[in-house]
């Protein structure tokens, strides 16, 4: 909202500059997010004589002037056709800064060269100088004005500062001069100085003239109507339109022009009809119960749901109550009898309405955030007086006020043993008496504690003991607030094992070189075509983009655009890891039905290991140089002997531990690598956080133990199996059988041929055996190995190979 | 038979090897099958019984004096032999390139907000990004017809008619982990509340539809503005330097009453202006008291920042999009 320097200088007597009360009013909650100026001072504009006009010789439409100023003779280029030897001309001399605005910042007049010709100031229109926005030549000059005359000794400059002030929605109050000068007044602790009446006999309704009538004292609490007549519609004086520009609202007519400024000052919307357009000569305020088709006066027609609140006249809807005027009821140059409505809607009715019809005017902006239910007659009578006089019409006597619905002024206890434990001061009754004095808060009573204030109704926003608080805290400024010079001591609590396990699976991630991304969780329905059945996953209702209706149900998602990414701007391998939230539907839900959330890990390679280099050849990643980032994370958790893997399949291998799945390594298939663009091999694996941290929580990990003294043991085991027996099943058969003893089992070579006979492999064991208390021998290991070979031979058919 | 032995001991010590054909020609001479010392030994058939143990010792020393002298050379020569200087043996040549692992900015903000946090005696809590309506909006004090409870704001995930059954909706910011640890547990509370948020916006380099937050609760008889004051120019003063420059002043949230917002002053390229970093607040009793919390008896503060935003200010960083491209030229910076 922008807010007039010049005008709050009205309500008080203001020694700020604008930078200071635009510094002030940020810290008492009216946020300055913006200094503006509005016209100038027209310092440096001064008259001048047109000695003599020649042409330009680069140039077709310019003009060489030479200009008498008085003091100094100059040469200026001119472009206006109308300019001609022997005028006095208003001249902007070099270094002015002119009102006219060119691309938002104030024209600053310099010395130049134009096509060539020197030119020292500019002989000015009348727009340049902020008088019109006539711009059809420059403005010439009574003949008898002195040279060297100060321009704003002819024309009284009109300079104002704007302050573009972010109104927080708790303060309906602050939308008017009116409610910022009253911060101001109450923080810089001034008089508020009103420049209208406040105080009104009841007066007789204007019944011989108009009936008004309230059909939905629920929606409407109050219709005050009040009367011009004889009035000449026209444009408005300087004074008025100055000030409207100034705010950047723009002039319409003195009737126009007169409401929305009371708006402006007071807060309070008001509505003029043209009175001899009202049908049946009565206002009636209510709703339909069917959809009304009401054509607006910025010459729209809308639809309107039942329920919307309309001001009626004999014939039908002339206006939507408290948003917009109807096109047939407003106020033209024929009209000469004016009505003003000034009305206290219902702030949910007109937020329904106004959402409804997609619309912000001044007016719903305002009623919706809730104005002071006791300001409409003032706001009539102020709006008809000044109507009355720039209209040149006469106030018909009398106010009609349909009032159903009363709001009377709320009174709060305040506690100043409250104010002190919750602010942290030390203030006395008085202090806080002092503090909200400006904001017409009333106290009606003083206990020793406690003060019992009257809450005027133009604040809603104060509710509580708690919102009074707020009002000495930001008065007060917060920043004076003492630091407390002993802070009690709350015991720290431990950090979570899931915070911890996230904070280690990051660590380790890192620690195999893989660089962590941070991903949308969002992805368009195509895209989530890719990773399975829509149907098993959540969607967004409400998305404004098709980009953003699915979320991720695997982190895989992010991974492989960011490999396609990367991979497009020249980047030949990537390591990445990420840590997010992925979501899918499942019956019983995580935190809520039907909806599993949970927390996983990614890690994932993609295209060249190692690039073209004198001491390497180029290769590509392949899934084992992944299975052994995977297989260390799980040894380095501690939960490796508690996993089990399983292949589904040649491109999947998953991890279990008691058949539970907790994570998985995948090759990704083609038909993905093609839908990404992505032309090279890559490999991912997830793990589910919350599986491992339940793994950890329910598996007694593995403790410290003493390094052995003894040497290991180690033995070579060669075995023929079918090419159908995995490695993992000969390994956790080897494992299960050998006992505590083997250390380390690892496979040393793998190989298939003619000599093995048909469908068959042989697959190298070393099997390191160590005891902490003694040396190995032979002797130790033979019945092991005896065991183990045993074993594979029963499940697996195994033979050993000589 | 020892004099022999003493004769070929002699002609081991004599030869010079210089070379590798020097080498071979020691080898077959002594060490070989046919070689002097497997000759020797097969003639201790000749010795008698009572010197062979005095031969057989001797026969030894000679066979490792041998086998000794054929390995030192052995070695030198390949020493020799790997001082030769070739083109690969310029150790200015460049190493293969060795990618390193690293955080990504948003995590190292949050760390560092982290350390700080901890420092000061906070923990940590976290919660789903799926939330209902009464933990993002109802508990918090949001009214019924407030502006972000509309569709154009909020991702919706299930929208009841039936005004008893919760909506669902992606959290729009990280506060219902607030309200998660105060229906769990009595004050004291210390913790902060780190996340990812969701609104329903267009992407723009200011706004994007996702972002991170970290929010901090304390909860505890007589807390109040002053030490909330206190926490905030703390957390600057070590997250931005001691001499930060800062002011609080007045604000709005509808969870807090009262309401302020913490500015810190910044200078880029001479020119400085000043920077609103945080809201916060005391804690609305009508947020206490949607979760059994009793406003007499306990005060609290919270307040709440984001990370990309504190982030991009850090590294100067203008597009927030960046942060969600992953462009490894981008990550690389932030090792």
């Amino acid at each position: 909202m922008k807010v007039s320097y010049k005008w709050l200088k009205e309500f008080v007597d203001l020694e700020l500059s604008p930078e200071e009360t635009a510094e002030k009013l940020t810290m008492i909650g009216l946020e300055v997010d913006g200094l503006d100026t509005y016209g100038s001072s027209l310092e440096g504009v001064i008259v001048g004589e047109v000695l003599d006009v020649e042409e330009h010789p680069n140039a077709d439409k310019l003009h060489l002037c030479q200009v008498d100023l008085g003091k100094e003779k100059v040469q200026i280029v001119c472009g206006a056709d109308n300019v001609a030897k022997g005028q006095k001309v208003p001249v902007a001399t070099v270094g002015t800064q002119l009102p006219f605005k060119s691309n938002g910042e104030p024209l600053v007049i310099r010395k130049a060269k134009l096509r060539g010709e020197q030119s020292e100031g500019m002989i000015c229109a009348e727009d340049e100088l902020g008088i019109s926005d006539d711009h059809s030549g420059i403005m010439v000059l009574d003949q008898n004005i002195e040279t060297g005359t100060p321009f704003r000794n002819i024309v009284e400059p009109y300079e104002d500062h704007l302050f573009d002030i972010e109104i927080t929605p708790n303060r309906p109050d602050a939308t008017c001069h009116l409610g910022v000068a009253r911060d101001l007044a109450a923080v810089l602790n001034l008089e508020l100085n009103k420049p209208f009446d406040t105080e009104f006999e009841e007066s007789k309704p204007l019944d011989d003239h108009i009936g008004i009538e309230i059909k939905n004292p629920d929606k409407c609490h109050r219709y005050v109507g009040k009367m011009v007549t004889g009035v000449e519609v026209g444009e408005s004086p300087d004074w008025l339109t100055n000030k409207l520009k100034a705010i950047g609202v723009r002039p319409v007519n003195n009737i126009v022009d007169a409401t929305n400024y009371v708006l402006y000052e007071m807060g309070q919307p008001l509505h003029a009809f043209d009175y001899n357009k009202i049908g049946g000569k009565k206002i009636v305020v209510k709703d339909y119960e069917k959809p009304i088709e009401f054509e607006t006066l910025d010459h729209v027609t809308r639809k309107c749901s039942p329920g919307t609140l309309f001001i009626c006249d004999a014939n039908g809807p002339v206006a939507i109550a408290g948003v917009i005027g109807g096109l047939e009821s407003e106020v033209g140059d024929e009209t000469t009898d004016v009505l003003i409505e000034s009305a206290y809607f219902d702030p949910g009715s007109i937020r329904k309405t106004a959402k409804e019809q997609n619309i912000q005017t001044d007016a719903s902006y305002r009623f919706e955030r809730g104005i002071d239910p006791n300001m409409q007659r003032v706001a009539a009578e102020r709006a008809a007086a000044l109507i009355a006089d720039i209209g040149n019409g006469t106030i018909v006597d009398g106010c009609t006020d349909v009032h159903p619905v009363e709001t009377e002024p709320k009174e709060l206890n305040l506690r100043l043993s409250y104010v002190n434990r919750l602010l942290g001061t030390d203030l006395s009754l008085k202090d806080v008496e002092k503090i909200l004095k400006g904001l017409e808060l009333k106290v009606v009573s003083r206990k020793k504690d406690t003060l019992t204030l009257r809450i005027p109704t133009f604040r809603p926003d104060l509710e509580r003991e708690v919102d009074l608080i707020e009002e000495v805290g930001r008065l007060y400024d917060y920043n004076k607030i003492p630091s407390p010079t002993h802070v009690k001591f709350s015991p720290p609590e431990p950090i979570s094992d899931h915070e911890k396990l996230m904070v280690r699976l990051r660590e380790l991630a890192r620690s195999f070189r893989m660089r962590e991304i941070s991903s949308n969780s969002l992805m368009s329905k195509k895209d989530a075509e890719q990773f399975g059945d829509l149907e098993e996953m959540i969607h967004t209702l409400n998305p404004i983009s098709k980009d953003m209706t699915t979320l991720r149900p695997s982190l895989q998602y992010g991974f492989l655009k960011a490999v396609s990414y990367n991979f497009n701007r020249k980047t030949e391998g990537v390591r990445f890891f990420e840590i997010g939230n992925v979501f899918w539907r499942s019956e019983e839900g995580s935190y809520y039905e039907g909806i599993a959330e949970e927390v996983h890990l990614l890690i994932g390679i993609a295209g060249k290991k190692s690039v073209e280099h004198w001491k390497t050849e180029p290769g590509d990643y392949d899934l084992f140089d992944l299975k052994s980032i995977v297989t260390t994370m799980l040894e380095q958790l501690g939960i490796e002997p508690f996993v089990e893997e399983h292949a589904d399949g040649e491109n999947r291998l998953s991890y279990r531990v008691d058949d539970r799945e907790i994570g998985h390594l995948s090759v990704v298939g083609p038909q993905k690598l093609d839908y990404f663009e992505i032309d090279s091999p890559a490999f991912y694996s997830e793990f589910s956080i919350d599986r491992i941290e339940e793994v950890l929580a329910s598996k007694s990990l593995p403790e410290y133990e003493s390094v052995s003294k003894y040497p290991s043991f180690e033995f070579d085991l060669a075995v023929v199996v079918d090419d159908d027996v995995g490695a993992g099943e000969l390994r956790r058969e080897i494992r299960n059988q050998a006992g505590d003893m083997l250390q380390n089992l690892q496979v040393f070579d793998v190989f298939e041929g003619a000599s093995l006979g048909k469908n068959r492999k042989s697959i190298a064991f070393r099997l390191s055996f160590l005891d902490k208390n003694k040396t190995l021998t032979i002797n130790d290991v033979e019945p092991i190995i005896n065991k183990v070979l045993k074993a594979l031979e029963k499940r697996f058919s195994a033979e050993l190979r000589s | 038979m020892l004099d022999h032995i003493k004769k070929i001991k002699n002609q081991i010590e004599q030869f010079s090897i210089d070379d590798e054909n020097d080498l071979e020609t020691f080898r077959l001479e002594f060490l070989s099958r046919k070689g002097q010392v497997q000759s020797m030994f097969s003639r201790m058939g000749e010795v008698p019984k009572e010197d062979r143990a005095e031969v057989g010792k001797a026969m030894n020393e000679v066979k490792n004096l041998a086998q000794e002298k054929f390995d030192t050379a052995k070695e030198q020569l390949t020493k020799k032999e790997q001082r030769k200087h070739t083109a690969v043996d310029d150790i200015t040549l460049p190493a293969p390139p060795l990618s390193p692992g690293s955080y990504h900015p948003l995590t190292q903000t949050l760390d560092e907000m982290k350390r700080i946090f901890y420092r000061l005696g906070f923990t940590i809590a976290h919660g789903p990004e799926i939330e209902d309506d009464f933990h993002n909006f109802t508990a918090l004090n949001f009214p019924p017809n407030h502006p972000a409870r509309d569709e154009q704001d909020t991702f919706f995930i299930r929208k009841h008619d039936d005004p008893d059954k919760e909506d669902l909706l992606l959290r729009t910011h990280t506060s219902p982990i607030q309200i998660r640890l105060m229906l769990e547990k009595d004050p004291p509370i210390r913790a902060i509340c780190p996340g990812k948020v969701y609104r329903n916006e267009a992407v723009s380099p200011k706004s994007y539809f996702l972002f991170h937050q970290v929010e901090a609760l304390y909860v505890d008889t007589d807390v109040s503005v002053g030490e909330l004051k206190e926490t905030l120019i703390n957390f600057a003063k070590l997250m931005f330097g001691t001499d930060v420059k800062y002011r609080l002043r007045p604000g709005f949230f509808p969870f807090t009453e009262p309401s302020l917002e913490m500015d810190i002053w910044w200078e880029t390229g001479g020119e400085g202006k000043w920077l609103e970093i945080l809201g916060a607040g005391m804690v609305d009793p009508n947020v206490f008291r949607s979760v059994n919390v009793d406003p007499e008896k306990y005060t609290g503060f919270a307040w709440g920042m984001g990370v990309d935003r504190i982030a991009m200010l850090r590294h100067g960083i203008e597009d927030i999009r960046i942060l969600y491209e992953n462009d490894i030229r981008f990550l690389k910076q932030f090792s």
